[in-house]
């Protein structure tokens, strides 16, 4: 295997410097064109790139030592660690390995849910799902325990509890009203009001110790089995997590946690507070064995086999420093995304510790589709048209950093090839990456602007942000709305209040914000395209549909497609629902992100590809440990 | 003199009231986030939003937030709750601070041992090579941006990622009473950074001031009396020519204690720096008021020690 | 017995962007113990030069030193830097001309007193604090007991040059140095400075060199006097023979510069026209002829020498007219003559007498010339005649 992986690792280093080779020689990317381009990868354990609905890598997650300690160095603190709030990419390293929700996703299977607290995944042949799609049920595995000072055997009534506190306001779980409550297309019986804010569910039923039955007034299986793969599945114990759940906000996650997982953040065991304990806030944080962790508990073949000892996390390094004692160093691995000279460092000189994965996420402007200029359609196509969306790449680091992006559904995620994969749909606006003013002229006369510039008296208000590259991205970004003739009146703030002040707040009515973008809570093509471009997900603040766009005919499309069980055809479902939203221009596309990291020499990093390609510490290794 | 301090202690409390108001105004005037969003996550339900805001307290008018945010400091010592972090602010701020003080003081003794002989020896042999050399390596270093040098010196120094690995790099700081040898083994880059900007102004500041005294007539006369150069420089020159260092030393002094943040950040040492600096980032206002507030605080009272200290060092000055 | 000090063609030049000063351009002279020397001029003459060279305190500004001070035997310009700190404020002490900037301001009068004496002496401090306080008697400060604690800015002025005394006494000098030290001060706190020092010398035994623009302050306390002008003396004598009976037109007009209280109200004082000339690029001929109301034709070309007037050794003067005729004039001068008819008289006998011609032949009497220098009255004038 480790030949063989070896082999296919140099191959796809050679494709890569061709593509950067050619690249970097001429102006016109296409790497779209080449296909297998995407990224590079490295030696016998670490990922290679997804390409474009594939099947998994030969990732090697099986036979290495155990033992050791690893240092992980990360530029951002934590934003939750309770299983119940967290949907941070950064959380989720530590969350996951902490936690056992129902199902999960293997590192190098982004597609496939396997069952982690569960016995076995749901499906019509087994019974799991019945009526229609509207009933499924779960059993669970009978003899895992919580750690210190819970203890005692997790029960189904440790998991309805876990995902009913969602919608309690003080632990505000962000996934529940999409998926389990008001805004999903199957909401679960009794939680479809929004009002609804904790407490038990009627469509949550536990009939026993070990089997929990899910009721959705919608047939909505398809979307409720991989949502169960999030952390907010896995179990939390209400006579432990209740009182902290009434303080606003809860301290189940800040103060107190317990785990199911093979690791757990170093804590008091008599009281279970971790807080100043295993974890400093901005400065550490150390994972330690539950000692309570059985590796008996497993039906799946993907058990982590959990090497190592202990997990030592530095928060709030810089980026470029530590990426490079990660380079140059041993036993460490930094989850930042590399910074430019350090990827390219890591290129030429340590390739072998250097893992890119395709498929981490997308970036587009999120066009204002019912206040201003964007209202008409000719326009953002003519803008879409005009944006030079290989210049943006090569802003933000060039071809390691991802891929020009030319519809929705990314890399990775079912339904990806349908839609066209790298190249597209070929609709004239969509084909030349470096943008094409002659197209983009054809839709403002389109528009009624017969010049085919912009003759009209608004102003384009565009929110960038001002870290790093995110100025020069949105300079480019201005300049293809002034070669249409628009004025714009651009405004870099700080990247938090550029999306909770502006771009996340639909009452600002923001034309264009170029830098936002989505990455999938599971791998589902549902999971890319709902939150973002569903009308009645938009909310008043905090909203991810950034265009505010709403199209009757897309929303019914959705609610259909979502609840499609059999995967082919849910792949095509969700494509055609990408190729509508292409023929909209619901939103202008920029390009498909890559996650580029970084391990010391003696490290086996694995990554999770479902989760943008950060290191898993489960199966992650040390080769001397 | 006593009324002197007094008034000034009470003037220092009035600025450090309105430091406070201008900055709770700022970030209300200003762009930032509403704290009850930053809380309610992703896509929240216009109901949690307005539960978390009741909760938080942002929907009253904002001199009463004003009020309350005074009173918790002045009655009970609380600069706030910070939702990000999870954790008083006051806590984090207490936390934090012996990482800066360590780096400060550690910075201030370095370069005033550097600065201080370079800048006599270099007024003393004045136009020499020892003088010019010594003023253009002040003006080299005076011209670097700190961050900068912190990379350069651990690319060059740093035990794991250095040409010549001699001392510990990057994210190897430890408390005092942690491991007092990796603690003192740790800051020496760290100090090294901070001190070398300073160090530079220092000696040329020095120097230009004990030019100006050397040429005064009190040394004239210290010479007639048959003292030796050296005890004519030290004791009558340099005792005279000091004073300006003293001022500045006391507003340097001030200022770090309000967080060295470039240096922190490169040598992932957490002092109130980096812990301002990632609040701003995460738009964290608590952490931010708190922070600016400490500072302000510090710069204050070193302005006040620095006023005082000058009425010992030159008795000609009565309050 | 051989003089205290004796300083022999001393020539100190300094070298600058414009060019080389000449600030002392070969001076002598002698004190014996317990006897004073006044030393006067304008400023810009040398006077204080050659009195900081002697403490060797040009040293550092890259002067040129040529010539022997012999003090006590010893020549202090060969002498090495270390053997003149054993002499500095030890025997020979100096004091300067303002107190306020000259005493440091950070120390206690007390504590720079003690510094000069445990600068030479080795005594307990508690010794050294009681010579101090001794010493502050000495120069007449009252309350010597809580005037040491005190800092100079707390000292009024005529107090202050008296504790500059008194800390230049520390160590009972053989020698004390004396530049402008009454310049700085009120009239009536002048005088009791001069008195002061006068009842140090004969209660001590000790010589003093007073260095000074005003020949007025010397006129008590001075047992002979030099007179500088452009680094050079002019004239030297016993204060009787430079009050009574002057012989060059400098120290004239120095004489008649002095402000009198008996003079006639509404009597001008009459200044000397013109400016110090420069050290660098000095005038041809006599130094002074510019500025000379008496100047002939013959002083532009030759440089006089200082020469005994009536063959008395003692009394000697540097000028190209002939010492009778000196006389005359000054006679005229002081008895309100008109100075056109003293030009005259000057003009009639200007033979040279003695000094080395500078090209051109001495003799041949021509009737003099303009005045020289400028004739402006407002020039600046030298601060002596202010007071």
């Amino acid at each position: 295997m480790r030949n063989r992986a070896h082999a296919i690792a140099t191959l796809t280093v050679a494709a890569l410097a061709t593509v950067l080779l050619a690249a970097c020689g001429s102006s016109s990317s296409s790497s779209s064109s080449s296909g297998s381009s995407s990224s590079s990868s490295s030696g016998s354990s670490s990922t290679l790139p997804l390409k474009a609905g594939e099947n998994p890598s030969t990732e090697t997650l099986y036979g290495k030592k155990k033992g050791g300690t690893l240092t992980v160095y990360s530029s951002v603190d934590f934003a939750h660690l309770d299983p119940g709030e967290s949907y941070f990419g950064g959380d989720y390293p530590v969350v996951d390995v902490t936690n056992r929700p129902l199902f999960l996703f293997a590192p190098n299977a982004s597609t496939t849910v396997v069952p982690d607290l569960a016995t076995t995944v749901p499906t019509l042949s087994n019974g799991g799902i019945t009526d229609g799609g509207k009933t499924v049920t779960v059993h669970i595995q009978p003899n895992v325990r919580f750690s210190p000072p819970v203890n005692r055997v997790v029960t189904s009534k440790d998991v309805a509890y876990a995902i009913e506190r969602g919608a309690n306001p003080n632990v505000a779980n962000p996934y529940f009203i999409s998926y389990f409550g008001a805004n999903s297309p199957a909401p679960l019986v009794g939680a479809t009001s929004p009002k609804y804010s904790g407490g038990p569910i009627p469509g949550i039923q536990t009939p026993n110790n070990t089997t929990i039955v899910f009721h959705m007034t919608k047939p909505g299986a398809a979307i409720l089995v991989p949502a169960l793969g999030l952390p907010t599945s896995a179990p939390v114990p209400e006579s432990f997590a209740g009182p902290l759940d009434k303080k606003s906000p809860t301290t189940y996650g800040t103060q107190y946690l317990v785990a199911t997982g093979p690791y757990m953040i170093q804590a008091n065991n008599k009281t279970g507070q971790f807080a100043g304990i295993g974890y400093q806030t901005g400065k550490s944080l150390t994972l330690v064995r539950n000692p309570n962790w059985s590796a008996s508990t497993y039906s799946s073949a993907f058990r982590p086999p959990a090497y190592l000892n202990q997990i030592n996390y530095k928060i709030g390094v810089d980026a470029t420093v530590a990426q490079l004692q990660t380079l140059k160093g041993s036993d460490a691995v930094e989850m930042d995304q590399a910074t430019p000279p350090n990827l390219k460092l890591a290129y030429q000189k340590y390739p072998s510790q250097l893992t890119v994965t395709a498929g981490s996420g997308d970036w587009y402007i999120g066009v204002d589709n019912a206040h201003g200029v964007f209202t008409n359609v000719n326009l953002r196509k003519a803008f879409w048209a005009a944006l030079d969306r290989a210049a943006i790449l090569k802003v933000v680091g060039g071809p390691l950093e991802g891929q020009v992006m030319t519809h929705f559904i990314y890399p990775g995620t079912a339904g990806f090839q349908q839609a066209g994969g790298y190249t597209g749909p070929q609709v004239d606006y969509n084909q030349d990456p470096n943008g094409n003013l002659t197209v983009a002229t054809k839709y403002m006369k389109l528009a009624g602007y017969k010049t085919g510039k912009y003759t009209g008296n608004q102003t384009v208000q565009l929110v960038g942000a001002d870290n790093g590259v995110d100025p020069a991205w949105t300079q480019v970004v201005d300049s293809a709305l002034t070669s249409l003739g628009f004025k714009v009146h651009a405004s870099e703030p700080d990247q938090s209040v550029m999306y909770t002040k502006y771009c996340e707040v639909p009452k600002q009515e923001i034309d264009a914000c170029p830098i936002v973008g989505w990455i999938r809570d599971f791998a589902d093509p549902f999971a890319v395209l709902y939150v973002p471009f569903y009308g009645p997900a938009i909310v008043s603040s905090n909203n991810s549909n950034f265009g505010q766009f709403n199209n009757p005919s897309v929303n019914a499309a959705m609610r259909q497609a979502s609840l499609i069980v059999a995967p082919a055809a849910r792949a095509q479902a969700w494509a055609n629902i990408d190729k509508m939203l292409v023929a909209n221009a619901a939103a202008i596309p920029e390009y498909f992100a890559n996650e580029d990291v970084v391990a010391s020499k003696n490290v086996n990093g694995v990554v999770d590809q479902w989760n943008q390609g950060l290191f898993d510490f489960e199966f992650t290794s040390l080769t001397n440990p | 003199m006593t009324t002197y301090i007094i008034r000034r202690i009470l003037w220092g409390i009035v600025l450090l009231f309105l430091v406070s108001l201008l900055t709770f105004l700022f970030f209300y005037i200003f762009p930032a986030v509403n704290p009850a969003q930053l809380r309610a996550g992703r896509n929240p339900s216009p109901a949690i939003v307005a539960y978390i805001a009741k909760e938080l307290g942002t929907n009253k008018p904002i001199y009463t937030q004003f009020y309350d945010y005074m009173k918790g400091i002045i009655l009970h010592f609380n600069f706030g709750f910070s939702y990000y972090s999870q954790a008083s602010v006051i806590g984090l701020i207490k936390n934090r601070l012996p990482a800066t003080l360590s780096l400060t003081v550690g910075a201030v003794v370095m370069w005033l041992c550097a600065g201080i002989p370079v800048g006599v020896l270099s007024a003393i042999k004045r136009r020499t090579f020892f003088d010019r050399a010594a003023m253009g390596t002040a003006l080299v270093f005076v011209s670097m941006p700190v961050y900068w040098l912190g990379l350069i010196v651990l690319y060059l120094f740093a035990a794991d990622i250095g040409k010549f690995p001699i001392l510990p790099g990057s994210s190897t700081y430890v408390g005092l009473t942690t491991d007092p040898g990796q603690w003192f083994t740790s800051l020496i880059l760290p100090w090294f950074v901070l001190a070398a900007t300073s160090a530079a102004i220092y000696s040329r500041l020095l120097r230009g001031s004990l030019l100006e005294v050397m040429g005064e007539d009190y040394i004239r006369t210290a010479r007639a009396k048959g003292l030796s150069e050296r005890r004519v420089i030290w004791k009558h020159g340099v005792r005279s020519a000091i004073t300006p260092i003293v001022t500045v030393l006391g507003l340097d002094l001030g200022t770090l204690l309000g967080g060295a943040v470039l240096v922190e950040t490169v040598f992932d040492i957490p002092g109130i720096g980096r812990l301002n600096y990632d609040a701003i980032l995460h738009s964290d206002i608590p952490i931010v008021q708190g922070t600016v507030l400490i500072a302000a605080m510090f710069i204050v009272v070193a302005n006040i020690v620095v006023d005082i200290s000058y009425a010992y060092l030159d008795p000609r000055v009565r309050y | 017995m051989s003089p205290l000090l004796e300083v022999e063609d001393l020539r100190v030049s300094f070298p600058t962007e414009d060019g080389v000063v000449h600030a002392v351009d070969g001076i002598s002279y002698s004190v014996d113990t317990g006897k004073s020397l006044g030393v006067v001029g304008e400023s810009g003459s040398g006077k204080s030069v050659s009195s900081l060279t002697m403490l060797g305190l040009t040293r550092s500004q890259g002067a040129r030193i040529e010539g022997r001070i012999m003090f006590d035997g010893e020549d202090l310009i060969t002498m090495p830097d270390s053997g003149l700190r054993k002499l500095r404020g030890n025997d020979i002490a100096m004091i300067f001309q303002d107190p306020l900037s000259s005493l440091h301001p950070f120390f206690k009068v007390g504590a720079q007193l003690t510094e000069a004496v445990l600068t030479h002496r080795k005594v307990s401090k508690s010794a050294a604090r009681a010579r101090a306080l001794e010493l502050l008697e000495v120069v007449g400060i009252p309350d010597p007991d809580r005037r040491v604690n005190e800092y100079p800015h707390e000292f009024s002025g005529g107090m202050r040059q008296r504790a500059m005394i008194a800390m230049a006494l520390a160590n009972e000098p053989k020698l004390l140095i004396a530049d402008e030290p009454t310049t700085a001060l009120d009239v009536t706190v002048q005088a009791q400075i001069l008195a002061l020092l006068e009842d140090l010398q004969r209660r001590l035994g000790m010589a003093i060199v007073i260095i000074t623009h005003d020949l007025g302050v010397v006129a008590e306390i001075a047992d002979s006097i030099a007179v500088m002008y452009a680094g050079r003396i002019v004239e030297r004598g016993t204060a009787d023979q430079i009050f009574h009976a002057p012989q060059h037109p400098y120290t004239w007009g120095l004489l008649m510069s002095i402000p009198r209280l008996n003079s006639p109200r509404g009597d001008e004082l009459v200044p000397i026209a013109g400016r110090p000339p420069s050290l660098i690029n000095r005038p041809s001929g006599c130094y002074f002829h510019p500025r000379c109301p008496y100047v002939q034709d013959a002083h532009r070309r030759v440089d006089p020498r200082l020469a005994p007037v009536n063959g008395d050794d003692g009394h000697t003067a540097a000028c190209l007219l002939d010492p009778g005729v000196r006389t005359r004039i000054w006679e005229g001068v002081q008895s309100g003559r008109d100075v056109a008819s003293l030009r005259r008289l000057a003009g009639s006998g200007s033979s040279a007498a003695g000094g080395s011609a500078v090209g051109g032949s001495a003799g041949g009497g021509s009737e003099a010339g303009g005045l020289g220098g400028g004739a402006s009255v407002s020039e600046a004038r030298a601060p002596e005649a202010q007071q």
